[in-house]
């Protein structure tokens, strides 16, 4: 285990890879929680880049680019997409890779695949470990790609720095641009496949819908790109340095980042601590049973277990 | 398995797999079936597309925590390039991820590919059902493998 350690703070794969699979594998177990609480010292130090929007706008051809691009500026790149899971069987097809595998391979970026693993709101649970052990291992800047996302997926912004909304044309107009949620969380927006037909108009909808509500500090810019051409990508990396910037001294920003993972941790670890009682009881068939025949609801006898238990 | 009834959903540790077809050979139905499959049998699938090297394979392994690297190739260049796979592996000193193969070989390269630690060895018209429980089967002694080093 501290041979674990010592590997991912001199940023050995291996054991990056392998910390990854376990705070993934055994969320909340002993040596999940021991790589967090050692390597927690030495993280913080990394840009991250949360890059989401609907599914097939091109998120991950994007993180092929920005990857090498950055890459090529000395930056140290790590990625991390997400994918959703089968809700059937629990399986997933993880294809994000494919996008980008020509950018990794020549610029020997670090990039893992994680399934979303039933987790709502477009992220994995173990995203928030995933990111600190490659924060520690000397990541300058950690991009991660959420599960193609819809109106309500928004947990990201409470994971990176910097949210990247990407979008196209033929999304729909000013109005879809005015809802609540998705449209809301962007500290910066891309119009991608600028070549196609609609695409500037979808940027002047969107330009015009965030100039309705200026802010004092960050107005989120727009940002028009070709992914085939890399058209544009020089501006968009100017702007996600300038927000890293921005969001280092923006303590409002790091104080709710930290809050939301402490409310998300207690969770956790209040639901592992009641877990083996949970289990046993709802494995005791006899005493479901016994239940149901004095019909007992369902809220007294969650109450009386937990009493039992705490 | 009928759809919504996995007890073990997001329970459990999935297997992962890596699927890949290293060496120029176009041929990718069976391997697209074969993730779909893996996927509807509760595994992690990633698949690295057409044509990644031998290396790159690796490398994806490693970063993935894979714990089953699959190949497949029809284009009769199995004998070269799953070796170069299972030699990489080797020289890296990683011992746990296992290397399973597929495709067109020949009865004759079967026992030489198993000598070198390359297992399965399917060919066109094997049951899935073969295939999902041979990567099972590889995946839980690697896993076996892992545990021991934590």
């Amino acid at each position: 285990m501290d041979e674990l350690i010592r590997g991912i703070l001199k940023g050995d794969r291996r054991s990056v890879s392998r910390a990854i699979s376990i705070v993934e594998n055994e969320q909340v177990s002993y040596n999940a929680k021991k790589i967090v609480k050692e390597i927690f010292q030495y993280t913080g130090r990394a840009h991250i880049v949360g890059i989401t929007g609907p599914p097939g706008i091109g998120k991950s051809t994007m993180i092929g680019n920005l990857s090498a691009m950055l890459s090529e500026k000395g930056r140290n790149v790590s990625v991390v997409a997400i994918d959703a899971s089968s809700p059937f069987s629990g399986g997933s097809l993880l294809g994000n890779r494919i996008r980008m595998q020509e950018s990794l391979t020549r610029h020997g970026v670090f990039m893992r695949s994680l399934a979303n693993r039933g987790l709502k709101g477009g992220l994995s649970r173990s995203i928030w470990d995933t990111v600190k052990i490659l924060d520690a291992s000397g990541s300058d800047i950690i991009i991660v790609e959420t599960v193609g996302a819809g109106q309500a997926d928004l947990d990201v912004v409470n994971l990176a720095d910097t949210v990247i909304m990407v979008l196209g044309p033929g999304l729909g107009d000013e109005i879809q641009a005015i809802k609540a949620g998705i449209m809301e969380i962007g500290t910066l927006f891309v119009i991608n496949k600028m070549d196609l037909p609609g695409a500037f108009i979808a940027q002047k909808d969107i330009e015009e819908t965030l100039a309705m509500s200026l802010k004092k500090d960050w107005n989120p810019p727009v940002v028009g790109v070709n992914s085939l051409t890399r058209e544009g990508y020089e501006e968009l990396i100017k702007e996600i340095d300038r927000h890293g910037e921005y969001a280092k001294g923006n303590s409002d920003l790091t104080f709710r980042k930290f809050r939301t993972e402490l409310e998300i941790t207690i969770d956790e670890e209040l639901r592992s601590r009641f877990h083996q009682e949970i289990r046993s009881f709802l494995a005791d068939s006899e005493k479901i049973k016994a239940l149901m025949e004095k019909k007992t609801d369902p809220y007294s006898a969650a109450e009386n277990l937990i009493n039992n238990i705490a | 398995m009928e759809a919504g009834k996995n007890r073990s959903l997001f329970n459990g540790k999935p297997i992962k797999v890596l699927l890949a077809k290293p060496g120029i050979d176009g041929h990718d139905r069976g391997i697209l079936v074969l993730a779909k499959a893996f996927r509807d049998a509760g595994m992690e699938v990633i698949y690295v597309g057409l044509l990644p090297t031998p290396e790159e394979v690796v490398d994806t392994a490693v970063n993935e925590d894979v714990d089953v690297i699959a190949l497949s190739l029809l284009n009769g260049a199995h004998m070269t390039v799953f070796r170069k796979v299972a030699d990489l592996l080797k020289n890296r000193k990683i011992n746990d991820i296992a290397v399973v193969g597929g495709g067109t070989i020949p009865d004759t390269d079967k026992p030489k590919l198993e000598a070198i630690g390359i297992s399965g060895n399917y060919g066109p018209g094997t049951p899935i059902s073969t295939i999902v429980d041979h990567i099972t089967q590889r995946a839980a002694e690697m896993r076996k493998l892992k545990a021991m080093e934590e």
